[in-house]
């Protein structure tokens, strides 16, 4: 299993998650008058079936959340969470899980915090980045990886994986946060940090 | 077994389970000789290889006819082969994306077409991941969609039985939600 990227360019790629999950924690916190604690991102340079292995158990029934990033990069940000912390998710907000509106509410708490990561990349790197539309969805999280990847990575087969983990303080409910970049993509999140040098 | 992204696996062992777990716009594609007792899977992602010969596995055009050269080579006879495919949903729609799902399907079956080999039972499309498996000794091979039962997609025929073709299901099924039994 070998990296084409080089150290460094994994540093500055986990320190750029790192501030972005930064700025997604505190949205969150604010929303749940809670805090938020963040783990230590992973940046992970890996093949496809890899990569889908590294995001966890791939037949296990998740919600999720993907928005598509557009603009100066070309990305998918996805929000995982367990069926059971989305339902405690859901309580938390005041919404019985698994109703049209507690789907609503997480949906909207996807946006709420995608849309703030990606705040904190945009003004880490300056890139203009441009949220799609947040959709949820409950499903195996093998088939909502592998097919994000399918499209992000496409021929190549090599994905990057910027990895970070939101928990609410208190209260078993932890939220994986992915972006995955496309292959071009990759370079323009470096290439601002003057770090773009040779990427695979 | 795992058959994970982009991977190709055959056994010829008596009872040997071959699994392509969570599929989603990705195909599993199965072939099955159960008189010879040999099975395959490989776990298909795009349909397209435009000359990138490095990952056969990966792409429709060349997992295709490399499963079908690998179950061959341990003694699988075209004429007997049972063929399943699964997989090819269109997990989200996101403005700009392409269906991939769609199109690898389009491009499994082209290539079947092109090797010469009919589909017994197809799983295909919707919205939902998958999961196949291939069960040489039970001579199953099963479907499951995110949070639901297994589901049979091919049977082995009753042993002893002299029938050609003792499949129990009618061919080029596109959609075997009806055929949920106990398994």
């Amino acid at each position: 299993m070998t990296s084409s990227f080089t150290e460094l360019q994994l540093d500055a790629l986990r320190e750029l998650a790192n501030i972005a999950s930064g700025s997604a924690a505190t949205a969150l916190s604010r929303i749940l008058a809670r805090d938020v604690g963040i783990s230590l991102p992973r940046a992970l340079a890996l093949p496809l079936a890899d990569a889908v292995d590294a995001c966890g158990s791939p037949e296990e029934t998740v919600a999720c959340v993907v928005i598509g990033v557009d603009g100066d990069l070309s990305a998918t940000v996805l929000l995982l969470i367990g069926l059971r912390h989305a339902g405690n998710l859901c309580t938390l907000l005041g919404v019985e899980p698994g109703t049209e509106i507690g789907d609503s509410a997480l949906g909207e708490i996807g946006n709420i915090i995608g849309t703030s990561y990606l705040n904190g990349l945009a003004t880490m790197t300056g890139l203009r980045l441009t949220p799609g539309p947040p959709q949820l969805s409950r499903d195996m999280l093998g088939a909502i990886v592998a097919t994000l990847l399918a499209e992000t990575a496409g021929a190549e087969d090599l994905a990057l994986v910027l990895d970070s983990e939101l928990d609410v303080s208190g209260e078993p409910c932890a939220i994986s946060f992915l972006l995955l970049p496309t292959a071009g993509g990759i370079s323009d999140l470096l290439a601002p940090l003057g770090l773009a040098g040779d990427t695979p | 077994m795992n058959v994970r992204m982009g991977e190709i696996a055959v056994s010829a062992q008596s009872d040997c389970e071959l699994v392509a777990l969570g599929l989603g716009s990705c195909i599993g594609l199965a072939m099955v000789d159960w008189e010879a007792g040999i099975a395959g899977l490989a776990h298909i992602v795009l349909p397209e290889s435009r000359g990138d010969g490095r990952h056969a596995g990966k792409f429709a055009d060349l997992a295709v006819p490399e499963l079908l050269a690998r179950v061959r080579s341990l003694g699988a006879r075209v004429s007997r082969l049972k063929v399943a495919i699964a997989g090819g949903a269109r997990m989200f729609a996101l403005e700009g994306t392409m269906d991939v799902g769609s199109r690898n399907e389009e491009a499994v079956r082209g290539a079947l077409v092109d090797a010469g080999v009919t589909i017994a039972a197809a799983h295909t499309g919707g919205r939902q991941g998958r999961t196949l498996r291939v069960h040489t000794g039970r001579g199953r091979v099963t479907i499951r969609s995110a949070g639901g039962k297994p589901v049979v997609l091919l049977a082995a025929p009753a042993a002893p039985s002299g029938r050609p073709d003792p499949s129990p299901y009618p061919l080029n099924m596109t959609n075997a939600f009806g055929l949920a039994e106990g398994i």
